[in-house]
C-alpha cells in the first residue's frame, strides 16, 4: 500500500503536466466547439451541435479531409520509398554523409518552404528555367504536388535515420545465414531484411502519417491554402476560421475534428504496431 | 545604394523627430501618437506637414509610428493589439473595410460629434462615406482613397469601352492585328484584389453585394459577373495567367506593351507613363465598362483615421484635433501633389494647385464618384477570407459559379448569423 502511495506520488507531477498540457486544450476546444464565439464582437452563447451540424453540410470541410488524406497518402509512400533506398545506402556510408543527409530535416520549415517558394517562382525561380510553361504555384492542379515535393524533400531523411537504425539493429548472422543457404542479395533483402525491418517502418509510418495528416507549415508558407483552396488541409481550413474569420466557435469544430481525425489514425497503426509478431 | 541612403535618411528623420519633439515639449503637454502607413518616397514632406500642426498646437507632443505595409498584416497587429487591449493607439490609418469591423469590436470612438454625418457627406466622396459610417455614425474620416479603374493602350483601340461587349470587341480586334497580345488583364489570385474585381463585376451587371445589412454573395448578378469573368479566360479575352495575378504582375505586362485593356487601381499611371516605359503617352483611363454602358463602379480603397475608443478627454480633443488637420483641404492638396494620393474630398479636384500639379488625380473625379465601398458590415472583414477561396475556385474553373457563390454564401451566413 506504502509503495503503491510512493509510486502514485512519483506519477502525479507526469500526469498533472500532462493533463495540463494535453488533455485540457482539448476539453477547452471541445467547450469552445459547443459555442457561437466570435471573440472581437464579444458574442458568446451556447449552441449545442449546431457547429457540428454545420460541419456535416460543409463541403469545404470535405475538401479539407480529402486535401489532407492525398497529401498524407503520397508525402508518406514517397518518403517511406526514398527512405528506404537512403537507408541502404547510408549503412555503407560515412559520417559526413550521413550528416549531409540530414541536412533538408535541419532546416526549419518555414524556411526551406520559403527557399521553394523561390525555386518555383512563375518568373524568377530555377525551376521555371529547368522545365517552363508550368505555374507550380499558381495552378490548383499542381500546387498540392509542390508541396508534396517539399514535404518528401523534407522528411525524407528523418524516415531514413529511421529505418537506418532499424537496420543495424538486424543482427549480421542472420543475413550472414541467409547468405550462407544461398539466397541472392534481392532475396535476402526482400525475405530477410524487410521482414525484420517492420517495427521500424510501422513506427515511421505512425510518426509520418500523423504528422502529415495536420501539415501546416509547408504548405501555409507556399500557398496559404491557395490556389482556389487547392491546397487547403485541415490545420490551414481550421487555422483560418479562427485568425482570419475570428469564429473561434467553429474554428473549434474544425480543430476537434482534425483532432479526432488523428486520433483515429493514431490509434489504427497502433493495433498495427501491437500486432507484430 | 539608393535605397540605403533613403533608410538611413528617413531613419536620422525619425530619430530626429522624435528627439526634438520630445525636447521641445512644455510641461503637461498632451502626448498624442499617430499610427500610419508608409506614404512611400521621401517621408520629408508628410512631416514636415505634420511640423505645421506641432507649431499650431504647442500644446500636443505628437509622435509618430508607421504600420506595416501588407494590409493584412497590419489588420492582424491591430486585432491582437486592440483585442488586448492596448492604449497607445490614439489616431490610426484603418483600411476602408475595417471601419464597420472595428467600429462593432469598440475599438474606434464615435466622431459623430465632431464630424456630423451630413456635413461629411457634404464635403466628401459618397463611397468613402459610406465606408465609415456605421447605423448613422461616424467612426472614422475618409484621409484618401483608391479606386478600381480601366486602361487601355490609346494606340492600339479608338477609345474606351463603355460595355462588356464592347471591351471584348475591341480587345479581339486588336488581337487578331497582333496575336501576341494579351485582350483583358485584372487580377485573379486568391487574394482580396480578386474580391474587388468580382465585385466590380457584380456592379457592372446592376448586381449589389449588400442587402438589408447583410452581405449578399449568391446572387443572379454575381452568378452572371462569375460567367464573365470566367468567359473571359476561357474564350482566351483573359490571359490563364490572370488566375495566379495580383497589381504587380499585370501591371508589369500592360507596361511591356502585351496586353490592350488593365484593370488596376491609380498607382498605375505613374508607372506606366515614367520615362523609359515602353508605354509612355499610349495610355488612356476611364470608368471600368458596365452591362448597360453606364460608367462601371470601381471598388473604393484606401485609408481613413480613426481615434481610440478609449482616451482621457484632453487626447481625445488633441486626437480630434489631429485627425481635422490630416483631413483637410490643404493635407489632403499635399498629399495628392507630394504623394500622388486621390483626395476623398470633393473640392480638392477642383482646386488649382491640383488641377496643374497633378492634372491625372483632377481627371480621376468621375471615377472617384462612382467608387462603392465593399460590404459595409462588421463580418466582411471577417468572412473575405471565405469568399475569396470561392470565387477562385470558379474563377480557377474548378467549380461552376452556381455552386462556388452558394458555398461562398452558406459560410457568410453562418458567420453573419446573430
Amino acid at each position: 500500500m506504502n509503495a503503491r502511495r510512493q509510486a502514485a506520488a512519483l506519477a502525479a507531477p507526469a500526469v498533472a503536466v500532462l493533463g495540463g498540457v494535453a488533455v485540457a486544450p482539448v476539453l477547452a476546444a471541445v467547450w469552445l466547439s459547443l459555442h457561437r464565439s466570435i471573440l472581437i464582437f464579444h458574442e458568446q452563447r451556447w449552441v449545442g451541435l449546431a457547429n457540428f451540424r454545420f460541419l456535416l453540410g460543409d463541403a469545404r470541410f470535405g475538401s479539407a479531409v480529402s486535401t489532407s488524406a492525398y497529401f498524407t497518402a503520397v508525402a508518406v509512400s514517397a518518403e517511406l520509398a526514398l527512405g528506404l533506398l537512403v537507408a541502404v545506402l547510408l549503412q555503407r556510408g560515412g559520417g559526413l554523409f550521413r550528416a549531409a543527409v540530414l541536412l533538408p530535416w535541419a532546416v526549419p520549415t518555414a524556411v526551406s518552404a520559403r527557399m521553394w517558394a523561390w525555386l518555383f517562382n512563375p518568373d524568377y525561380g530555377l525551376l521555371h528555367r529547368i522545365a517552363p510553361g508550368i505555374d507550380w504555384l499558381g495552378s490548383p492542379r499542381t500546387a498540392l504536388h509542390a508541396a508534396i515535393l517539399v514535404d518528401v524533400w523534407k522528411t525524407t531523411p528523418f524516415v531514413a535515420l529511421l529505418l537506418l537504425a532499424g537496420l543495424q539493429a538486424i543482427p549480421e548472422e542472420v543475413l550472414k545465414a541467409a547468405r550462407v543457404d544461398g539466397a541472392r542479395p534481392a532475396r535476402v533483402f526482400f525475405s530477410v531484411t524487410l521482414p525484420l525491418l517492420r517495427p521500424a517502418i510501422l513506427l515511421a509510418l505512425l510518426f509520418r502519417s500523423l504528422d502529415a495528416f495536420r501539415v501546416f507549415d509547408a504548405i501555409y508558407v507556399l500557398t496559404e491554402g491557395g490556389p482556389a483552396n487547392a491546397t487547403e488541409t485541415l490545420s490551414i481550413y481550421a487555422y483560418k476560421t479562427l485568425m482570419r474569420s475570428g469564429d473561434f466557435g467553429y474554428g473549434s469544430t474544425l480543430s476537434v475534428a482534425t483532432f479526432a481525425c488523428v486520433l483515429a489514425l493514431g490509434l489504427v497503426w497502433l493495433r498495427v504496431l501491437g500486432r507484430r509478431r | 545604394m539608393h535605397a540605403v541612403r533613403a533608410l538611413c535618411l528617413s531613419l536620422l528623420l525619425c530619430a530626429s523627430c522624435s528627439r526634438t519633439g520630445r525636447e521641445a515639449a512644455p510641461p503637461g503637454a498632451v502626448p498624442l501618437l499617430l499610427k500610419h502607413q508608409p506614404l512611400w518616397g521621401d517621408p520629408g514632406p508628410f512631416h514636415a506637414f505634420l511640423d505645421r500642426f506641432r507649431r499650431e498646437n504647442p500644446d500636443v507632443l505628437l509622435r509618430t509610428e508607421t504600420l506595416p505595409n501588407a494590409s493584412d498584416v497590419a489588420r492582424e497587429m491591430f486585432v491582437t493589439a486592440l483585442e488586448g487591449g492596448a492604449d497607445d493607439f490614439d489616431v490610426f490609418a484603418i483600411d476602408v473595410v475595417w471601419a464597420p469591423e472595428f467600429a462593432r469590436a469598440g475599438w474606434l470612438a464615435d466622431l459623430s460629434e465632431a464630424f456630423p454625418p451630413a456635413r461629411l457627406r457634404q464635403e466628401f466622396l459618397p463611397g468613402p462615406v459610406e465606408a465609415v459610417t456605421l447605423e448613422g455614425r461616424v467612426y472614422a474620416v475618409p484621409w484618401f482613397l483608391d479606386v478600381g479603374l480601366l486602361y487601355y493602350r490609346t494606340d492600339l483601340v479608338p477609345r474606351a469601352p463603355r460595355t462588356y461587349a464592347e471591351l471584348s470587341d475591341l480587345a479581339r480586334e486588336a488581337m487578331a492585328r497582333d496575336p501576341r497580345l494579351a485582350g483583358f488583364l485584372w487580377q485573379g489570385r486568391q487574394y482580396e484584389g480578386l474580391n474587388c474585381n468580382v465585385f466590380e463585376a457584380v456592379w457592372g451587371h446592376g448586381g449589389e453585394v449588400l442587402r438589408e445589412g447583410r452581405i449578399a454573395v449568391d446572387t443572379a448578378e454575381a452568378r452572371e459577373a462569375l460567367h464573365w469573368l470566367r468567359d473571359a479566360i476561357s474564350s482566351g479575352l483573359s490571359p490563364r495567367s490572370v488566375i495566379s495575378s495580383a497589381e504587380e504582375e499585370t501591371r508589369r505586362a500592360f507596361q511591356d506593351g502585351r496586353a490592350v485593356f488593365l484593370r488596376n487601381w491609380p498607382y498605375v499611371w505613374a508607372e506606366v507613363q515614367a520615362p523609359g516605359s515602353p508605354v509612355r503617352g499610349k495610355v488612356g483611363f476611364a470608368p471600368l465598362p458596365s452591362l448597360t454602358g453606364q460608367p462601371g463602379p470601381g471598388a473604393l480603397g484606401g485609408w481613413q483615421l480613426a481615434v481610440g475608443a478609449r482616451l482621457p478627454p484632453a487626447r481625445r480633443r488633441a486626437a480630434e484635433r489631429l485627425v481635422a488637420f490630416l483631413t483637410s483641404h490643404e493635407a489632403a492638396v499635399e498629399l495628392a501633389l507630394r504623394y500622388s494620393r486621390i483626395p476623398a474630398r470633393r473640392a480638392v479636384y477642383q482646386d488649382a494647385r491640383v488641377r496643374d500639379g497633378a492634372p491625372f488625380i483632377s481627371a480621376l473625379l468621375p471615377v472617384a464618384v462612382a467608387a462603392r465601398p465593399r460590404p459595409v458590415s462588421p463580418y466582411y472583414a471577417l468572412a473575405s477570407d471565405a469568399i475569396q477561396g470561392e470565387l477562385s475556385a470558379a474563377v480557377v474553373g474548378l467549380r461552376a459559379p452556381e455552386e462556388a457563390l452558394a458555398r461562398a454564401q452558406r459560410i457568410v451566413t453562418h458567420l453573419e448569423e446573430r
